[in-house]
């Protein structure tokens, strides 16, 4: 029984064509990151050096890769069995509910081992230049890929138990793959070697990060380490929390893989307009933008499909949107106040810094979910035959689903611009560099939505789409930080450059003079490349739309 | 495609004269080698209500994506209310609501918001659609659901929702692809009403449904459609007689012990290859032949002669339901006998 649920996890999806170009894709990836590398010379460096550094940018390309393609599969592993009503015939039948949950997670371990295994010509290259131990360093680079893949599987299946689609599933497992392997560098980086309560907050969140545990494996410099050793056993830590999590995870899944599961409430609750005055009273005191309030008609000055787009997002709604403006506006206000009072030490640019990779990572977040499902989720859902039946054009629809994701995205902008003015009045020789900062930005939010819209629009699954969107997106703005690793050696400095032009949040780094940045000159390049990719999205999305909406 | 068959009554039974709202001349759709619609001509009336049956694959949905202009003709005309469904598909948008089988819902949308934003899609103004939604939420008895989610109704208020939608913007014709389908009986009698008071209100309608006996009810003209041919076009009673070239009888009997030697009179009376069916049971004898009136006449007078005791002696009507069976079953080999029959009656029809 057990096998036969393991034959259908696994064996399904790995009868697709699709995955066999990924595998294929995958074999070629590793080769060529590899064969970039190879010595030409006939010269063989007794230590060891070159085989390493190569190793370290292999082994970094390999957890880069499983962050990004390998969450997609857990995500949406229940939530697509939910939809499709074949996990009710699951627990229906005499599997038990640790039975089904761990056929699913061996399955879908089982693609990241695939993942793994396509990258075993590419390490064995690197172990025949010499100077690697496999035990020592191959050995322990899998062991931790494995524990990667083992939490992410565990909290991508615990998140998929709990989503209502599987769009929401991914968007949420991201963000917590981007939170945890990312965001949890940042106060490491901004805060190391001051002392104190915020620099140990930042030791511990780090030992969290899968990246800083892996740049310990491998003798790099952490992302945004700035030179300075720490004695704290960062691999051990991270293994630590690692099982734990993934021990937490899958007990409170397999809680969950019963009646619980179904039982979950779409009722629509009690209209504002039907509650008591003084009710009524309180919900306005709590909400600018009541959801449960009935919502007037549509203007006739407003493009429908804009509003529709908003009103069936659950966290597009004007309440939600306002809320995380707020958030950002006070964080942002707060964060420069602070400086501004003395309360901390913190120089301008650390503050910049702090800014500008909370709204990058924002940014890269919400993107994708707004943008690449704003066709599949017609296609997917039958919504375009009928707005095909409908007097609006193609070019109103697509404005109004474009605008829809534009607005959110430029209001959590326009959010942080207070805390921008108030550096700006502090530091009036840095006017040019915000000035800079904030076209990165802006530049950055329409470069990932129309760049999101146009991959999105390929696809007639909302979570294919995302999951992809995301995946190429994250490579753009992260893949060129592991060149930007490799800096100096084994990569000159041209060509770090040249890989960070095409990196947004290099782009906004350097102009900020964030450390490790200070160096390059990716301005006007990266708005360049940003800018071309942009025309070329538009260019494409409508005419994808048009092609599909033509009469056959 | 020359095929000779049941008759094929390509003008309105009840023509009135003026012009039909919907109007299919020589529809074909062609998919390389393969014919999805071939050579359909069809009429419809206002006010009228048409129900299209076929089983799956028939031409149904290619039909009517034809007419609310998703796909395109091979060659053919399809004409609403005078308007071109291919050269000005935007207008047909205006004159046509369109229910497809499957709802389309969005997530997150309340079903009064939703059908708000379907009236903001056909330009309504905003004033009219804050009368017409909830006009159209009455008249479907989606009232009490207007706050409600639309993807966590059922099947069956869904299709309510759906039929409210398709009738927003006050169109001429509505097409209704399995509108019934998901329906309890209750709802499938509330529909059935509305429907034909759609009707009165002087909509034209065009049906797809499974459920026969449901189009039998409400249709004043149906369409029996298989492998994309127009194989019977009339009213239900018009498609009854097309098939009941052999016509079924039933003879009730007094006692059951009558039913033997009553089966064995009837067995030699008819042809050969009838099929005659003896129920000791219910005392009856039931048998399909394609005798004359006068030779029925015969059976009975003969069945008396030798003292069996009928109390009943009737034809059984054919419902829609037998008659798409015969179509769709036996379309070949109904085909071909009864064209030669027709034939010696000088009917002979191009479908």
């Amino acid at each position: 029984m057990f096998r036969a649920l393991l034959r259908r996890e696994l064996v399904t999806p790995l009868r697709r064509r699709r995955m066999i170009v990924f595998q294929i894709a995958l074999a070629t990836l590793f080769g060529l990151l590899i064969a970039a590398r190879w010595p030409t010379d006939g010269q063989v460096a007794l230590m060891g050096a070159r085989s390493q550094e190569i190793f370290r940018l292999f082994s970094f390309g390999l957890m880069a890769t499983l962050l990004l393609l390998f969450p997609v599969f857990p995500a949406t592993s229940i939530v697509s069995e939910k939809k499709s009503g074949t996990l009710e015939l699951l627990l229906n039948s005499p599997l038990g509910a640790w039975r089904i949950y761990f056929g699913k997670l061996v399955a879908v371990l089982a693609l990241a081992g695939m993942i793994l295994a396509m990258s075993l010509p590419a390490a064995g290259a690197c172990y025949s230049m010499g100077g690697l131990s496999l035990d020592q360093e191959i050995g322990k680079v899998y062991l931790l890929l494995f524990l990667v893949a083992l939490q992410y599987a565990a909290i991508g299946l615990l998140v998929s138990s709990y989503a209502q689609s599987a769009d929401s599933a991914i968007r949420l497992t991201y963000g917590i793959v981007l939170g945890t392997a990312l965001l949890t560098l940042g106060p490491h980086s901004f805060f190391q070697g001051t002392g104190g309560t915020l620099a140990k907050l930042g030791e511990t969140l780090r030992c969290l990060s899968p990246l800083a545990a892996l740049a310990s494996l491998s003798g790099a410099d952490s992302i945004g380490s700035q030179g300075l050793m720490t004695q704290t056993d960062v691999m051990g830590r991270f293994t630590a929390w690692s099982l734990l999590c993934t021990v937490i995870a899958s007990v409170w899944t397999m809680s969950r893989l019963n009646h619980k599961i179904f039982d979950q409430s779409r009722a629509a609750g009690t209209m504002s307009d039907d509650l008591s005055k003084s009710g009524r009273f309180f919900r306005r005191l709590f909400f600018l933008v009541d959801p449960q309030k009935r919502s007037g008609g549509i203007p006739s000055f407003l493009n429908p499909v804009m509003v529709k787009e908003f009103r069936c997002r659950r966290f597009g709604r004007l309440h939600w949107l306002l809320r995380l403006t707020a958030i950002c506006a006070v964080l942002s206000l707060g964060l420069t106040y602070a400086t501004t009072a003395g309360t901390f030490d913190w120089g301008v640019e650390t503050i910049g810094g702090i800014m500008v990779v909370m709204q990058v990572a924002l940014i890269v977040l919400i993107a994708p979910s707004l943008a690449a499902p704003l066709l599949s989720v017609e296609f997917e859902h039958r919504g375009w035959q009928l707005l095909r039946t409908t007097p609006m054009s193609i070019g109103r629809i697509l404005r109004g689903k474009l605008f829809s994701a534009i607005v959110p995205l430029m209001l959590v902008l326009c959010a942080t611009m207070p805390g921008y003015l108030v550096m700006a009045y502090i530091e009036p020789g840095m006017q040019l560099q915000v000035r800079r900062v904030i076209i990165c930005l802006a530049i950055t939010a329409v470069f990932a939505m129309l760049v999101s819209a146009a991959i999105g629009c390929f696809f007639s699954r909302t979570a294919a789409a995302i999951a992809t969107a995301y995946a190429i997106l994250l490579s753009i703005c992260c893949l060129p930080m592991l060149i930007w690793m490799g800096r100096d050696a084994p990569f000159g400095h041209d060509t770090v450059e040249t890989a960070l032009s095409f990196s947004s949040i290099a782009a906004a780094f350097s102009v900020i003079q964030m450390p490790g940045f200070e160096h390059y000159d990716l301005i006007p390049a990266n708005w360049w490349f940003m800018g071309i990719a942009s025309v070329i999205s538009l260019i494409v999305m409508p005419a994808w739309a048009y092609r599909v909406s033509r009469p056959q | 495609m020359n095929v000779t068959a049941l008759p094929v009554e390509n003008e309105t039974p009840a023509s009135t004269g003026e012009p039909p709202v919907l109007d299919l001349q020589n529809l074909t759709k062609r998919y390389g080698s393969f014919t999805a619609l071939d050579d359909l001509s069809l009429t419809l009336n206002a006010g009228q209500i048409l129900g299209l049956i076929g089983p799956n694959g028939a031409g149904k949905t290619t039909t009517i994506k034809i007419l609310v202009g998703l796909i395109r003709p091979t060659s053919g005309s399809a004409k609403i209310a005078g308007v071109d469904c291919v050269q000005d598909a935007m207008q047909v948008k205006r004159l046509v609501g369109y229910m497809p089988d499957k709802f389309g819902a969005y997530d997150n949308m309340r079903v009064r918001e939703y059908l708000d934003f379907f009236g903001a899609a056909f330009d309504m103004p905003s004033d009219q659609r804050a009368k017409r939604v909830p006009e159209v939420m009455e008249l479907t008895g989606t009232e009490y659901m207007k706050d409600r989610f639309v993807e966590s109704l059922s099947h069956g208020m869904q299709q309510r929702v759906g039929l409210a939608r398709t009738l927003l913007h006050d169109p001429k014709v509505l097409i209704l692809d399995e509108p019934v389908n998901g329906l309890d009986p209750q709802a499938r009698i509330e529909m059935r009403d509305l429907l034909l008071e759609l009707a009165k209100q002087g909509k034209t309608l065009l049906v797809t449904s499974h459920i026969l006996p449901e189009l039998a009810r409400i249709c004043q003209q149906v369409a029996i459609l298989t492998n994309g041919v127009l194989r019977a076009h009339g009213t239900v009673e018009d498609i009854g007689h097309q098939v009941s070239q052999r016509r079924t009888l039933e003879v009730h009997l007094g006692t059951a012990k009558h039913v033997a030697a009553a089966a064995k009179i009837i067995r030699k009376s008819v042809e050969p290859e009838a099929e005659v069916v003896e129920s000791p049971t219910e005392a009856t004898v039931r048998f399909r032949t394609a005798q004359s009136e006068e030779n029925l006449g015969k059976i009975l007078r003969r069945l008396v002669k030798v003292g069996v005791f009928v109390t009943q002696y009737r034809e059984v009507q054919t419902d829609l339901e037998e008659a798409f069976m015969s179509f769709t079953q036996n379309q070949s080999s109904i085909a071909e006998p009864a064209s030669d029959e027709l034939e010696s009656d000088g009917v002979t029809t191009d479908v």
